[in-house]
């Protein structure tokens, strides 16, 4: 009796094998929409987001700047009519709704240079910087004060003054340089510049020799 | 009898194959935190301003104060009625659950720290989840004599006209520049000349 009832689901095993093979295929369909979601993990990038690692200040990339890096690009995301009224020299312009263009994936994707990403302040760096990260660009770094502390510190770099300790000064020294680099004229450094005027001669003081006078010979007594 | 055999050895063989699947099933972890946005969806929501709120309308909607500074700046002081969810650890089932409960009763989540940007990473990151209404407080929150002072900030304060300084520092150099050469070219101030009196030839006088 057992013995006949197996022999008969025997008969029909291959089909029942093929229908539980075909559900599990079936499954297996619905498990990539877990993993549709592009990018890296939440969790790393909100580790990547939180650490400071990615800013440079301004007085490094003037440096660069200045030294004449060839890895060094700058982007700025600004709307272009506040590109076009002033932006760090060699900068080029990716408004931040561009920045996912495809267009533009070649400068942000890529190995060959550092990018450096500036704003007004770091807000909206820090958006395209979060985005790309997400998308697993690598080589992005942000302009820590944006626009606003280039040109506090590079463009108009606040004179210490004398209590300040020694290294302030050395790096008012470095500023002020810089900033003469992009174009900022000081009116102390220029009076220096001119040759200076030519020692003139200085006239002989002849002192005059007071002639005595002869004197008519005045009647004594 | 060998027709059999091979049947068994078949169905040992599915048998074990459906096995190694449900393991595989069994062991596939979902992943706890998924984005429910992509990239350029959560960049448009990037370019409006909407998120930013001002201290000012504070008390005309209903919002739940979140303050993802460290723990230790929270027991310093805090804004009144602000719960505390460290940035670094805003990824925790805890927290979520937390935030989700507030959304839920309608509340409108507003994350603040030390200054907006301290803000913006916890603020994306719940964005990318889609986890309902949150918003930035748009200001700088600092100690002053341990007291938790909050000013408005504005967010991407455009910056000062740079070109504009450039050229005037020029144009002043240049001004001072001409000022110093005509200083140099000016002609010596003329000599003053001390009129000599000469004296008269007095005619001798007689004596006496």
């Amino acid at each position: 009796m057992y013995n006949r009832k197996l022999a008969k689901l025997l008969t029909h095993s291959y089909q029942i094998l093929a229908v539980i093979l075909i559900l599990l295929a079936g499954g297996l369909l619905l498990l990539p929409s877990y993993e549709k979601h592009e990018g890296i993990e939440p969790e790393s990038l909100l580790a990547n987001a939180i650490s400071p690692e990615r800013y440079i200040s301004s007085d490094e990339l003037a440096h660069k700047i200045i030294s004449g890096d060839p890895s060094i690009l700058v982007i700025d995301v600004r709307d272009s009519e506040r590109f076009e009224s002033y932006s760090i020299p060699g900068a080029i312009n990716i408004p931040l709704e561009d920045i996912l263009d495809e267009e533009n994936e070649e400068y942000l994707d890529q190995a060959a240079y550092e990018i450096v990403l500036c704003s007004d302040d770091n807000f909206y760096a820090d958006q395209a910087w979060i985005l790309c990260n997400r998308l697993g660009y690598k080589n992005l770094r942000v302009l820590q004060g944006g626009m606003q502390d280039w040109f506090n510190s590079v463009i108009n770099p606040p004179q210490p003054d004398e209590k300040m300790p020694n290294s302030e000064h050395e790096l008012y020294s470095f500023r002020k340089s810089a900033s003469m680099f992009f174009g900022v004229a000081y009116e102390d450094e220029v009076k220096a510049t001119p040759p200076a005027p030519k020692p003139s001669p200085k006239p002989k003081t002849v002192a005059p020799v007071k002639k005595k006078k002869k004197k008519m010979p005045e009647g004594g007594c | 009898m060998k027709e059999l055999e091979k049947t068994k050895r078949i169905s040992i063989a599915a048998v074990l194959s459906i096995l190694l699947i449900l393991i595989a099933l069994l062991n596939y972890k979902k992943p706890s935190f998924l984005y429910a946005q992509n990239t350029s969806t959560t960049l448009m929501k990037m370019d409006t301003t909407d998120y930013l709120v001002s201290p000012q309308g504070l008390e005309t909607e209903s919002y739940v104060l979140v303050d993802v500074r460290n723990p230790f700046d929270y027991e310093k002081g805090h804004l009144p009625e602000a719960i505390n969810i460290y940035a670094p650890e805003l990824l925790s089932k805890d927290h979520t659950a937390q935030l989700n409960e507030y959304l839920q009763e309608g509340k409108i989540i507003l994350l603040y720290g030390r200054d907006p940007h301290e803000t913006l990473p916890a603020f994306m990151m719940l964005c990318q989840l889609d986890m309902g209404p949150v918003k930035i407080l748009e200001s700088e929150n600092y100690f002053e004599k341990d007291k938790l002072i909050t000013t408005y900030s504005e967010v991407e304060k455009p910056s000062p006209d740079i070109t504009g300084f450039i050229e005037t520092s020029v144009k002043k150099a240049n001004e001072s520049k001409k000022q110093a050469a005509k200083r140099t070219v000016a002609p010596p101030p003329p000599k003053k000349v001390a009129p000599v009196k000469k004296k008269k030839k007095k005619m001798p006088e007689g004596g006496c």
